[in-house]
This record gives structure tokens, sequence and C-alpha cells, in this order.
């Protein structure tokens, strides 16, 4: 048992696990922390496969930000979490069912040959000076800009469409407006006027 | 040392579970959410598994941008849900039935 | 080695990794114990330095001069009890200060203290900074929500709003870094600013050393940024249901993370350890060393305690719009100019 698959074998127990876990318990929050748990440890094994950037991002992007967006939804939400699992035992026994053919098919095909040891062996491994971030920026910047560039167009339209969906108009919400507040000169406010001394009889 | 096989058959069983999540959790639209994530997450480890044994950076570069897609659909998904309960303060899939017939 | 030891290693598969394990252990301790005096003394220092530039004296009782007073601190935290709210999540209380702690330590893994002084030099090391920095918002969330009072709550979510809008503007900025230095790796890009002061970021990249360094002040919730948990804002902010050994530790993470900014920027725009001296490397302390490191980090810690001293608090629809509208665009727009004039034009030498 190398090291490689002792941990290989740990991590994906962990996941499996945590994976498991976050459909089955009952506090949303909860179950958001073990998808976090599931993500990082899906990255380390990414980490594994040699593909450390695409596991850096991974948890820079969904860890770091979609999963804090999921918090603060679930958060927000005030949610009654007894009402929603209203059908949980009922459709256990035929879930697991699904579930099991599901796994059954696709373990059947991966077991059956093309994809053991003997038929792909595991890649060489690769220079000392090799970096992943450098060739994947090499084959993103010239082989796939058109889709690279489809994707920065693709997040222009999700961020334009999050907020247009989620603001309040303006009518409904009252607002400062920081830029007249900063730019606020003193003669508008204050405007000093000479005035004689009046005499008091 | 670890076969393609042994990890196809962890990405099987990631994807499998994300199925019975849907099942089980069929009324909480948040549950749901997370459990097409889990679902892409079991995708991502099969390109990432793929793109290592064949020595084809192609796989990630797919990954990246199956994860662009992912999060930006989350994000609208969620914005979604936040207009759906502002409206109806409720997220139990059986109270929005609006459009039924 | 004695001979009962050699003969317990044998039943071990391997002995290489348990070699690589135990330097690594070695290297963390060695890391982590200078870290958390460090931490320990920041809050005495501020108390200090903030006193006399308030013309007071800070503390000065326990000790000599008050240099026990961190001491007394620690066994003071450490001996209260710790309380936890009836309705709060028990685990989710629990867990929180760990997560917000342990990307704080984490993130010392790949700082180059010397060209030699790494625990891990790995060819993606600005990207596990950003992406550990990513993760330490969960403490904050986690705390918030667990402590069960609408108070601590709402100081959280708009911490972790502001934490995660000042993140963009610190990623877009160590971006022009990497643009400047053209690799992830610390330690080159440490090394990309070698040979004297004309040659470090901070010239080129003076307005993303602002950005930067700003943004890590608002990012670890320190003033004038800190209307999250500020005395006269909301007591203390997502903390509040903390007390004894969990409160530590959430001050921990908040000195380590003041720490680390300070220790980043040093990296990225100061140079780290290279000496600003250039060549003079064979005359004692003149030459590259930790100890320029240590001093560049220094003054910068300075910088943060002397914004907490000096500036009033923002309000915090004020620091969402600096955040958002202000160092975002100043950063995208850095970035456009950086690639014209290091590819298009003939003046891309000043910004290698």
């Amino acid at each position: 048992m190398t090291f490689e698959q002792l941990a290989f074998y740990f991590l994906a127990s962990v996941a499996v696990i945590a994976a498991g876990l976050v459909i089955t318990v009952r506090n949303p929050v909860r179950a958001a922390m073990f998808l976090i748990l599931t993500f990082f440890t899906v990255a380390v094994i990414w980490l594994l496969l040699e593909a450390e950037f695409l596991a850096i991002v991974l948890v820079l992007v969904y860890v770091g930000a979609v999963m804090v967006l999921f918090l603060f939804v679930v958060m927000m939400l005030d949610v009654d979490v007894d009402q929603l699992r209203e059908g949980f035992a009922e459709y256990l026994p035929i879930g697991m069912t699904v579930a099991v053919i599901i796994l059954l098919q696709l373990v059947i095909i991966f077991t059956s040959g093309p994809f053991d040891i003997e038929q792909m062996p595991a890649p060489a491994a690769a220079a000392a000076d090799y970096g992943n971030t450098h060739q994947l920026g090499l084959l993103l910047y010239t082989y796939y800009v058109y889709p690279f560039e489809l994707a920065a167009a693709l997040l222009l339209l999700a961020i334009v469409a999050a907020i247009s969906l989620s603001l309040r108009g303006r009518l409904s919400s009252k607002r400062q407006n920081p830029d007249a507040q900063v730019r606020v000169h003193k003669d508008d406010r204050l405007r000093v006027v000479k005035m004689n001394a009046e005499k008091q009889d | 040392m670890i076969a393609l096989s042994d990890y196809l058959i962890l990405g099987a069983i990631l994807f499998a579970i994300s199925v019975a999540g849907i099942y089980l959790n069929r009324k909480n639209v948040i549950i749901l959410l997370m459990s097409i994530e889990l679902m892409l997450l079991a995708v991502n480890l099969n390109f990432i598994a793929f793109s290592h044994y064949l020595n084809d950076l192609a796989g990630q570069v797919f990954v990246f941008f199956i994860l662009t897609v992912a999060a930006a659909e989350s994000a609208i998904g969620l914005a979604i849900i936040i207009v759906l309960f502002r409206r109806r303060h409720t997220i139990n899939i059986e109270d929005l039935d609006t459009l039924k017939g | 080695m004695p001979e009962w030891i050699l003969y317990l290693l044998d039943f071990l598969p391997d002995w290489d990794w348990l070699h690589v394990l135990l330097v690594s252990l070695i290297k963390v301790v060695a890391i982590f114990i200078p870290l958390v005096v460090a931490v320990a003394y920041l809050p005495y220092a501020e108390r200090k330095i903030i006193g006399y530039m308030q013309i007071r004296i800070g503390p000065n009782r326990v000790g000599p001069r008050g240099w026990l007073q961190p001491i007394a601190d620690a066994m003071k935290l450490i001996f209260k009890e710790i309380i936890v709210p009836t309705k709060s999540n028990k685990y989710l209380f629990i867990l929180a200060p760990i997560l917000a702690i342990g990307p704080a330590f984490a993130v010392w893994s790949v700082i180059p203290f010397t060209d030699t002084l790494v625990l891990a030099d790995i060819n993606a090391g600005l990207l596990f900074v950003l992406a550990m920095t990513s993760v330490g918002v969960y403490g904050i969330i986690i705390a918030g929500w667990a402590s069960n009072s609408k108070y601590a709550f709402l100081s959280s979510m708009r911490a972790a709003a502001q934490i995660v809008s000042y993140e963009l503007a610190m990623g877009f900025a160590l971006v022009t870094v990497l643009m400047a230095a053209g690799s992830l790796n610390l330690r080159e890009i440490v090394l990309a600013q070698g040979g004297g002061l004309t040659n470090w970021y901070l010239w080129p990249l003076f307005p993303m050393f602002m950005v930067y360094f700003i943004s890590g002040v608002a990012e670890t919730n320190r003033s004038p940024f800190d209307v999250a948990e500020g005395e006269s804002e909301i007591v203390g902010g997502f903390s509040i249901e903390y007390s004894g050994m969990t409160f530590a530790v959430f001050f921990l993470a908040e000195y380590a993370n003041m720490i680390l900014i300070s220790a980043l920027t040093s990296l990225m725009f100061l140079g780290g350890w290279m000496s600003p001296f250039g060549a003079v490397s064979d005359v004692l302390l003149l030459g590259d060393g930790i100890h320029w490191l240590l001093l560049k980090t220094s003054i910068l810690l300075f910088f943060f305690l002397w914004f907490r001293a000096t500036f009033p608090r923002y309000r915090y629809d004020q620091i969402m719009r600096l955040g958002w509208k202000v160092f975002i665009p100043l950063t995208i727009i850095w970035i456009v100019f950086m690639g014209v004039m290091m590819f298009l034009t003939p003046w891309g030498y000043l910004f290698h």
C-alpha cells in the first residue's frame, strides 16, 4: 500500500461520507458545510491527479464564492425543515433503489476492462519544471480562446441577471448617494453673511 | 498503483449519491441545487481522471468551462430562489404551483 | 538513533515519506511557534503604540514596562468560562473559530522567508494564498449564524460581504504582480525583484500596492473598515457570544491575518527578503536575509496600527462603494494598461 493509495482511499471515503451526509442531514446549514467538505476533499484528489490549477480554482471559486452564496441564501431564508422532509422516509426505498441501480450499471462498465491499470497505465511523472498552470494557459489562450471569451461573456450575463433579478427597485428602498455626499462643498452648506452690528437699546 | 477505474468508480458513487439526493429531497429547493452541484463535481472528477491518464489537457480545459458555467448557473438559481421567497415566503416546491392548469 | 527506534521503524512500509513527514513537521513547528509569539505580542504592541500616539502610556503594570501583558491576557482568556448559548447550534458554534484560524495559519506554509527557507515551494503559491484567504470567510459566517443572536448574524453577514468584495480587488492586484513577475511561485516573485530598491514592484505597480494594502486592511476587518466589529457599532460583532478560549481563537485569527497581509505585501511589492542596497551582499546585515523581510513586515504592521489610531470609521455603504466602484475598476484598468505597456510599447522593461 503506497502512500498515494493510502491517501486516495482515505480522501475517497471522506468525500463519499460527506456527500452522503449532504443529502441526509436535517439542517440545511450543516448540509452546506458538508458540501464544502466534499468540495475540499475532491480538490485534494485532483491534486493527486496532478491538476493543481483546477484543484486550487475549485477551492477558490466553489468553496470560496459559490458556497458562501449558498450559505447566505440558506441563512436568510427562514425555512421550516420539518415540512420539507415530509416525503423522506416514504421515498427512501425507491430513491436508494434507483441510485444503486445507476451505480451498479456504471461500476460494471468501469471495471469491465478498458480502464484497468494494464490497459491505461499511469502516465510517467512529468519533468521537474513542468507547470500545470503554464501548460493550461498555453492551451487556453491559443486553441481555446473563443470558448474562453464566450465563458467571460456568459459570466457577465450571469452577473447582470443575478443583480437585476434581486435588485429592489429605486422606489422601494431609500438610499444615499455617496458620490454626492463626498463631493459636497463648504459653500453649499454654509453661507457667511456680513451684518452690521446693531445697537440694543 | 491507482487505476483509472478507481477514480471513475469514485465519480460514479458521487453521482449516484446526488441522484439519490434529488429523489429524497424533492421538496427542498436548496438541497436540490446542492445535489446538482455534487453531480457536476462527479462529472468534473471523471474528466480530470481521464485527462491525467490520457496525457491530454483538453479534459482540464473542459472542466475549466464546466466550473464557469456551474458557478454562473448556481448564482442565477439562487437569485431566483431569493426573489421567489420574497413573494411566496416558502421554498417548498409543492407550494410553487401557480402555473398549474 | 537508538536501536529500538530503528527496529520499530522496520514495521513501516516506506521510510522515505516518513522522513519527509518528520522534516515537514519540524518546519511547521519552526514556523508556528514564532508566529504564535508574534500574534500574542501584536495586541500588546498595538496598545502601546496607539497609547503613545494618543499621548498616554499603554499597559505598563504587568512585568517590566508591561512586557508580560500578553501572558496575563492569555491566562485570563484560558481560564474564562466558555459559554455556549442555549439555542445555538453547538457543533457549528465550536467549529467557527477553527474555521477562522485554520486558513490563517495554513497560508504560512507557502511564504518564503529567504531563498531556501520555505515549507512548501509550490509553483502555484499565489493561487494557494488566494484560495486560503477565500476560505477564511467561513469562520465569520458560521460564527454569526451559530450564535443565534440577531446582532451577531447581521454583523457577520456584513463582514462576510465586505471580505468577499475586497478579495476581488486583492486578487486583481495580485494578477498585476503575476504579470510583472511571470510566475505564480512566491519565491520567484521575490527573486524577480532582486537587485536593489529600484527593482521592487512598489514603483511600477504603486496603485496596486495601495489597492492591495488597503484591501488587506478591509479584509481583516480592521479600522477604518471595522464596521462589523467596532465597539461603538455593534459591540463585538460576530464574536459577541464567544468568551474565553473561543474568543481568543478569533482574536488570534484576526491578528494572524494582519501579519499575513503585511508579509504578503512585503513579498509581492517590497522585495521580500531582498535588501534595498542591491549588490552589497557580503557586508553582514546589508545583504539579503530574513531580517529585511521582518523589518518590512513590521513597518507595514505599524501602518495597520497607525490607521486604527488615526482614521474615523467608514460607513458600510461607503466601504462597499470603495471596494466595488473604486478599487475593482482601478485594478482592471491597471491590468489592461500594464498589458498594453508590456507587450505593445517599447517601455515594457519598466514593468519586469
